[in-house]
């Protein structure tokens, strides 16, 4: 694959790795050729050029001996630089691939099972724990190479002189012993430089949620002093870490020239002694170094452990439960009756949904209404299919949700939630996403029916404006989310709570349009105002995770229970509905088609 | 390395300029010459600690060159040892003198990393006081706080090693120059000609550097964007279109890195040809240069020099230039840089059709003339008047405010409804003098608030938005922030009236430490409002500052807000909230309408709607 391209090309589109599939064993394995290539070049020169130097400055020719010495110099330089380049291009390789993976466990994954990664989280597993765990398999034949020469050098040190391979293996504990001394004295320094550090975050982060406040007051000044008062003592913690840096730095820069200093002492001795030569003691000298630098096979274990940790994150990614659909498709003009037999939904051992037998008939709305951690969530997300029920089936005119393919079920099953995600792009763009592309007039009479066109007419380039310039409070967010959900509604719409922020003038809008002017079908409204389930057809009432009882609104507020679900769900908010207590008072606009 | 690596490829952020470096780097360079040349004190003690440093490298090559020539060679083992003992010495002063090197250093990074937390601080405020979109971005001041540490972490690494580099170099050449001419005549040309190829690569390999963070940090994004919205994918079948623009980002990526690793290899072979070929040179030149009379004790020197001191030198710093210098470039850009432009600005005049909405009374939301100004009840200077006032948010977009017009006596309650999202919190703004129209005038007690300074708007009116500001602090602190010398009885009393007793009382009194964090919402804007109660401003502008308040609570608030001298302007989150105002400001986009509650059940449709619309019968008091 990649060997047939040359290095210094860009090829953006080409999906080496990008595809998922595993590299195989080749890049590694080039890696390892050079490197180890590289190690034995090293270990050989001191040998070959104390000898070449020795020659030169008895005979002044030094014979075969000089050719010899050019070869290794420029060998090492070449084989130097392909383990650069086969290490970059084995790590781009692996990179890609992980990442791939991940993101394909993540985007296939049921969307539930994604809770414990928040997207920072998400973000940071794909960039720098994928590359980490992309580094793996190149490290793992550095390290190797690594070995080779330190151990090689302490081999030909002890070929060279013994006395000073002696003095060498002696030294190198003690190398040890001050590298372990330096993480144990920044570490504490570290830690309150960065408790300051998020002490100044966090003033930071009151006042820019407190900004409206300052802006009016006037305060500003005042606000940027406080938030900047610790910056001193900062100051003050890092010139400490930088001084303990410097004492820990010093002491191990020091050692590796007093190993080397300690070993031309004793090799100066032989030299004296006549047991060694000039070159010789060159070599001498270069093999001490060498040998002192096994701290870097160390490095590369660090790093090797460290990307198994990351690849392990990537791989929670990459194992997510995934969503399959299967490949049958919905009856034509089917009604949109949904059904749900025997669901069960377990979460962390306990079951947060029952639902033995329901029936919603095609085209009527439903309010799905009960108290916080009641399962209405999780009811919405069941009868759409966001999750697969743990026992049981859920059916959508009899074909059970799990064997529709992805089209048939995400074109007929529309969502809107509290609180939308929007994505990208521009305001039209974002009511535009779905698996059917409706035409732009389709979005407008969407948004429209969402209350969303007023203000979106309002925003400087209306539909046109990025989502991430347009200044939308939550409700405005809120209502984009329906209009995204009434431009592909198909014969099911779930709505979450999706007109929680809403006002309940606009809510009533909202509802109006909703029967006037989106394609009728099957409606399943969870709700917190007893408003939304006296205008539904039926109301399922849910507690603890089963269905409690199933009517009219006006046959349940009979019930205290069923009228204390809106006195504490609505809490004060819902003034302007019903208080708990009164009769509910039926609407004047004519009813719908019961069931 | 968790999220630093992660928090340096955000960096980029997609508002930021993209260019192959040179644009940034222009920018930076004023104020790092003006920063450095302010440190000219520090730079001079760095550069006589590197100096010592360089000192020292030159005594170990030298040291041990001597020793063997005149010791161990001569058959004097002694004397070579006392050579020995002198590199020994120069060896172990090296310890002492890091530490002058980082001494110096933080006199570098630590003003540095001030500046830019100040910048930032500072860049964040204006931002948020501008009222940038999408509200509070928690993101960047993450993002920021590990900004600013990339920043000071490679300019010391970049410091750091290209300092020592130089003096390393200048220490090593210098002892080449000591030991004899003539060695530099054989090590020179291929240690420059190496160095020359590595600067050579410097610019591109800065370039493919940031190209490569910047599909990182798209990539990145990416992957965050699709967990956020994981689950908006999956409701919309959109999971597959997200896949393969990962893909494409994924094999973006690859290329960047592909390339990167074609320039590290550039920079691996400069390496050795700085690093090797001058080893290889003097083994070559043995021949010419013992003719020249370098002795064998001045090669071994050499080769010391060469590999103890030039070649780690060399190593460290093609690393560090590499990297480190092109994340610094991007961090400071991005902290630094210009500021992306944020809010869009209220501009141009439009025409549309006016509203009117005088003194008492209903306005009937037929098109009144702008110049109209009729007479109001009571004193000259009206709390607030507003004149024709109207406000868009660009060229195109309708108008959010369309030439109001409103008066409001001193001493008034007026309450404000409409559906959400048509332009109360604009109204409030404007009036607050924090916004300013488009067209038309805005006085508060007959004075333009437009372009005045906050300090004082702030004697004019408070303003109290719906997210209540509280900070760590004391309750005190808090509850006094808009009147610094108030009275201890005049809090107490504020505490008394608003209901705050209980809140005060577990939070340890005035004096107690205030986390905001474990404030309910309903608790902070408790304290927001007794705060405003204290506040000298005779106009109070409540933003639906109640909206987290059970209904009792707010009408004890109101109640008690109401009762202070002065005027008060509410934005009604509810409608109980609303009657007990004097007038009614009914806003629906196409019209406003103001008058009492009975009055405007017989003149506004969308008032009734709002008071009872689903409920049967004549719209009744809540």
């Amino acid at each position: 694959m990649w060997t047939s391209r040359p290095w210094g090309r860009q090829t953006p589109r080409t999906r080496e790795g990008a595809d998922g599939s595993a590299p195989g064993r080749a890049p590694e394995a080039l890696v390892l050729l050079c490197s180890v290539g590289a190690a034995a070049v090293a270990v050989a020169q001191p040998l070959v050029l104390g000898r070449t130097l020795d020659l030169l400055l008895r005979d002044g020719d030094a014979g075969r001996w000089l050719p010899l010495s050019a070869g290794l110099l420029l060998g090492e330089l070449l084989l130097d630089s392909l383990t650069s380049l086969f290490t970059g291009r084995c790590n781009a390789v692996w990179t890609a691939s992980i990442r791939s993976r991940a993101l394909r466990g993540l985007l296939r994954a049921v969307p539930d099972s994604a809770r414990p990664h928040p997207p920072g989280d998400v973000g940071t597993r794909l960039t720098l724990n994928a590359a980490d765990a992309g580094g793996a398999p190149a490290a793992r034949a550095a390290l190797g190479a690594s070995l080779i020469t330190p151990l090689g050098a302490l081999v030909a040190l002890a070929f060279v002189d013994v006395w000073v391979a002696a003095c060498v293996l002696t030294g190198l504990p003690a190398l040890a012993l001050v590298l372990r001394t330096f993480a144990r004295d920044t570490g504490a320094s570290v830690a309150a430089y960065q408790r300051t550090q998020s002490l100044i975050a966090s003033r930071l982060l009151e006042a820019l949620d407190g900004a409206a406040t300052i802006g009016a007051a006037g305060t500003g000044d005042r606000e940027r002093a406080r938030i900047l008062a610790p910056l001193a003592e900062l100051a003050a913690q890092g010139r400490h870490m930088w001084a303990l840096h410097g004492r820990a730095l010093g002491r191990s820069n020091v050692l590796v020239p007093l190993l080397t200093l300690a070993a031309t002492a004793v090799g100066g001795l032989r030299l004296a002694a006549g047991h060694l030569s000039v070159g010789d003691l060159l070599a001498a000298c270069r093999y001490a170094q060498l040998a002192a630098g096994i701290g870097g096979a160390a490095t590369l274990l660090g790093a090797l452990v460290r990307a198994r940790e990351a690849r392990r994150r990537t791989q929670e990614l990459e194992w997510m439960p995934p969503l399959k659909y299967g490949s049958r498709r919905l009856p034509q003009d089917g009604p949109g009756e949904l059904e749900l037999r025997g669901v069960r939904v377990v979460r962390d051992g306990r079951q947060v949904l029952r639902a033995d037998h329901l029936r919603v008939p095609g085209g009527s709305t439903v309010a799905v209404v009960g108290r916080s951690g009641a399962g209405k969530s999780v009811l919405a997300a069941v009868a759409g299919r966001l999750i697969d029920p743990d026992e049981g089936h859920v059916l959508l005119d009899g074909v059970p949700l799990d064997r529709l393919t992805r089209e048939a079920l995400r074109t007929e099953v529309a969502y809107a939630f509290e609180r939308p995600v929007l994505g990208e792009g521009t305001i039209a763009e974002a009511v535009a996403t779905g698996s059917r592309q409706p035409a732009p007039e389709q979005v407008r009479h969407a948004a429209l029916a969402a209350g969303a066109d007023s203000f979106v007419q309002r925003l400087p380039h209306g539909y046109d404006t990025p989502l991430a310039e347009a200044p939308l409070s939550g409700g405005e967010h809120q209502r984009l989310g329906l209009a995204r959900a009434f431009a592909h509604a198909g014969r099911l719409l779930v709505m979450d709570d999706a007109t929680s922020s809403l006002d309940t003038a606009t809510e009533h809008e909202v509802n109006l349009a909703l029967r006037r002017s989106v394609r009728r079908g099957t409606r399943l409204v969870v709700a917190h105002r007893p408003s939304v389930a006296d205008r539904a057809d039926l109301v399922l009432w849910l507690e603890a995770g089963e269905v409690r009882a199933v009517g009219t609104h006006r046959e349940l507020w009979h019930r205290a229970g069923y009228r204390a679900v809106f006195g504490t769900d609505t809490g004060g908010t819902g003034a302007e509905d019903v208080t708990p207590g009164d009769e509910p008072v039926r609407r004047h606009e004519p009813e719908e088609v019961r069931p | 390395m968790t999220s630093a690596g992660y928090g340096a490829a955000r960096a980029l952020d997609a508002d930021g300029p993209r260019d192959d470096g040179t644009g940034a780097l222009s920018r930076l360079a004023p104020p790092a010459r003006r920063f450095l040349a302010r440190r000219k004190g520090v730079l001079a003690r760095l550069a006589l600690w590197s100096l010592a440093e360089s000192g020292q490298a030159f005594l170990v090559g030298y040291g041990v060159a001597r020793s063997v020539d005149e010791g161990f060679l001569a058959g004097d083992p002694r004397r070579g040892l006392l050579w020995l003992a002198v590199a020994l010495v120069a060896v172990l002063s090296g310890a002492p003198v890091v530490r002058g090197v980082f001494a110096q250093l933080a006199g570098l990074t630590e003003p540095l990393r001030d500046g830019l937390v100040r910048r930032a601080v500072d860049r964040s405020l204006d931002r948020a006081a501008r009222g940038g979109p999408g509200g509070t971005d928690r993101a960047a001041v993450s993002r920021l706080t590990n900004q600013v540490e990339i920043a000071r972490d490679s300019f010391a690494g970049l410091v750091l090693t290209l300092r020592s580099f130089v003096f390393t170099a200048a220490g090593a050449l210098l002892g080449l120059l000591s030991l004899n001419p003539a060695l530099l005549v054989v090590v020179l040309p291929p240690l420059t000609g190496g160095l020359a190829l590595f600067l050579c690569t410097l610019r591109p390999m800065a370039a493919a550097q940031r190209r490569a963070l910047a599909t990182d940090e798209a990539l990145g994004d990416h992957a965050a964007r699709s967990r956020a919205a994981l689950r908006d994918l999956t409701a919309c079948g959109t999971g597959p279109r997200a896949e393969r623009r990962g893909a494409d980002l994924v094999a973006d990526a690859a290329a960047q890195a592909r390339t990167l690793a074609g320039w590290a290899t550039v920079r691996t072979a400069a390496l050795g040809v700085s690093g090797q070929l001058p080893v290889l040179a003097l083994l070559v030149a043995v021949p010419w240069l013992r003719a020249r009379g370098v002795s064998a004790g001045a090669l071994l020197g050499a080769f010391t020099y060469l590999v103890q001191s030039l070649l780690p030198a060399l190593h460290t710093l093609m690393t560090a230039l590499g990297a480190a210098g092109a994340r610094l470039l991007v961090v400071l850009d991005r902290v630094l840089g210009p500021v992306p432009d944020a809010a869009p600005r209220a501009t141009g005049p439009s025409q549309a059709v006016s509203t009117a909405c005088h003194g008492r009374g209903c306005g009937t939301g037929a098109r009144a003339s702008a110049d109209v100004v009729r007479p109001v009840p009571g004193p000259a200077a009206p709390a607030v008047d507003l004149r024709s006032v109207t406000l868009s948010y660009g060229v195109r977009a309708e108008p959010v405010l369309d030439a109001l017009d409103l008066r409001v006596a001193p001493g008034e309650h007026l309450a404000v409804v409409g559906p959400s999202g048509i332009g109360k919190s604009t109204l409030t703004r404007l009036v607050a003098g924090t916004l300013a129209p488009s067209r038309g005038e805005v006085r508060v007690a007959g004075h333009l608030v437009t372009g005045r300074a906050a300090a004082e708007l702030s004697a004019l009116r408070v303003l109290v938005p719906q997210e209540a500001y509280v900070f760590s602090g004391t309750v005190g602190d808090n509850l006094a922030y808009l009147r610094t010398d108030v009275r201890r009885g005049e809090l107490d009393a504020a505490v008394r009236v608003l209901g705050l007793e209980l809140l005060v009382g577990r939070l340890g009194g005035l004096a107690g430490p205030v986390r905001p964090a474990e404030l309910s919402p309903g608790e902070r804007q408790l304290i927001a409002l007794a705060r405003a109660y204290l506040s000298p401003a005779p106009l109070l502008l409540l933003d639906e500052a109640t909206c987290h308040l059970d209904p009792a609570s707010e009408a004890r608030a109101e109640e008690a807000l109401t009762a202070r001298p002065g005027t008060l302007l509410v934005v009604a989150h509810r409608l109980s909230s609303a009657v007990r105002a004097d007038r009614i400001l009914v806003l629906d986009g196409v019209r406003a309408v103001c008058g009492t509650h009975e009055e405007l059940l017989g003149c506004s449709r969308l008032y009734r709607d709002l008071t009872g619309h689903w409920q049967a019968g004549p719209p009744q008091r809540v």
